[in-house]
């Protein structure tokens, strides 16, 4: 016993050095894996309260920007409206329509803490639970796609962004109607770019063709843009493409987004896990 | 000022400096400085290691709670307070540290600081980008982060002390 302590008191040192090494590691990778730890993560109170006070301040640079966005956006928006056309036919019934059904409803949201140059990013929305947003809803902004929610807290939400290693989203090239998954590769360094993979290299693909969400993940709306392709390399060893696409929106700027809350999910997913097994083999 | 004043205050300024300006401004090249190694390094000579490394926990976990980082940045707060008595003695003046309070620019001269800070901060650098990528794959890149990371930390380290220390505070 008397050397058992006489040991502690020599390594006392290295002890705590262990000691704080495995809380700090042990918070990391979990964390990686999965969020269990509510307490490390900004949508924390303190955390959030401050970083909500300092995107007051620095949302002001960019207003100009935002604002030809947003000019933009309802520009298209009241072209699309009912009062721009002119009934070609007067004979028409009005019937009450129920062949379209909301699936999709947004829920706006500013971005008040993002990260970018890590492997796994992260953003903070000032929205949380209260309004309506919980976990794996899809986060998009008006020209491309953004993340997924990955944990609310009360007021806060966080994100996990497009540029995070595995973050799988289904999307397809528009002109051939081509399927794949969104990755952010470790060796894609550049925040601007995301890759698309799973594309057969049978598939004729061109530079400039544009790349949209499709709804097999049901987080997102269909063709809903994620970007343009901006470079095509051959995968050695595989018959696929390596399609780099390049983002809509710019991350490093974006302040405001849409959170995509998905009316008939639950639907979908409870009818799918009846056979989920077989999806899987 | 009262040290537990002095440090305190620094504490704070170093966290909330590194979560609200350092870590969102956009760096190209993957650059991402990290400025609290310096907070860690002028914690005073006389302190205990043990108490250096809880400080240095705590001052990681803070910026964890804005970066999302989880612990990360804890992790590699606590190596380099673990190491860095073993660097002040590689480092020592003739006489040892008597008489010195804290290892800025002007109680130990450039000389002093810029190879001790140089190595403090590659080695907290190095050792979070390993450990965020975790892949042999990507080891160039992790040290041209390092590197790139670090030479703008120590710049930003010596005009923080330029701009904000008081001249020839000897004991």
């Amino acid at each position: 016993m008397r050397n058992l302590i006489a040991f502690f008191r020599r390594f006392r040192i290295f002890l705590v050095f262990l000691i704080l090494q495995i809380l700090a590691l042990t918070s990391y990778f979990s964390w990686v894996q999965y969020p269990r730890t509510r307490f490390f993560n900004s949508s924390n109170g303190v955390a959030a309260t401050l970083l909500d006070a300092q995107q007051d301040v620095t949302k002001h640079f960019s207003l100009e920007e935002e604002n030809i966005r947003l000019q933009a956006e309802i520009e298209e928006l009241k072209g699309k409206q009912l009062e721009n056309y002119i009934a070609l036919s007067e004979d028409r019934i009005k019937i009450a329509d129920t062949i379209l059904e909301l699936q999709f409803d947004y829920i706006p949201a500013v971005i008040v803490n993002s990260t970018y140059t890590y492997k796994n990013n992260y953003f903070t929305l000032n929205k949380g639970a209260s309004s309506g947003i919980a976990r794996d809803m899809g986060v998009i902004s008006s020209n491309g796609v953004v993340g997924i929610v990955y944990d609310v807290s009360r007021h806060y939400a966080v994100v996990k962004s497009v540029l995070t290693e595995n973050i799988n989203i289904p999307a397809e090239i528009v002109n051939v109607h081509a399927g794949g998954l969104l990755k952010w590769e470790g060796t894609d360094k550049d925040p601007r770019t995301i890759t698309l993979t799973g594309i057969s290299n049978d598939i004729p693909v061109e530079l400039g063709w544009e790349v949209v969400t499709n709804s097999q993940s049901g987080l997102f709306p269909k063709n809903h843009p994620v970007g343009t392709i901006d470079a095509i390399e051959e995968i050695e060893g595989k018959p696929e493409w390596k399609i780099t696409v390049k983002l809509g929106n710019d991350l490093r700027r974006l302040q405001s987004v849409f959170v995509v809350e998905n009316i008939m999910k639950l639907e979908k997913d409870s009818l799918e896990s009846l056979f989920i097994d077989e999806f899987i083999n | 000022m009262n040290p537990v004043v002095k440090h305190t205050l620094r504490f704070i300024v170093f966290v909330l400096v590194q979560a609200l300006i350092i870590g969102q401004i956009p760096f190209p090249l993957g650059i991402h400085p990290m400025i609290y190694p310096l907070f860690i390094l002028l914690l005073p000579f006389e302190m205990g290691l043990i108490g250096v490394m809880i400080i240095a926990f705590f001052c990681g976990m803070s910026i964890d709670f804005f970066m999302n980082t989880f612990g990360l940045h804890a992790s590699s707060a606590v190596l380099i307070a673990y190491l860095r008595p073993e660097l002040f003695s590689l480092f020592s003046p003739r006489d040892g540290y008597e008489g010195f309070e804290e290892g800025n620019i002007y109680q130990m001269g450039w000389r002093w600081f810029i190879p001790v800070f140089g190595i403090f901060t590659l080695v907290h650098h190095l050792y979070f980008f390993i450990v965020e990528y975790l892949s042999f794959k990507e080891i160039l890149f992790v040290f041209q982060k390092t590197i790139l990371s670090a030479a703008i930390t120590l710049f930003l380290a010596i005009i923080i002390q330029v701009l904000f220390f008081k001249k020839g505070k000897k004991k």
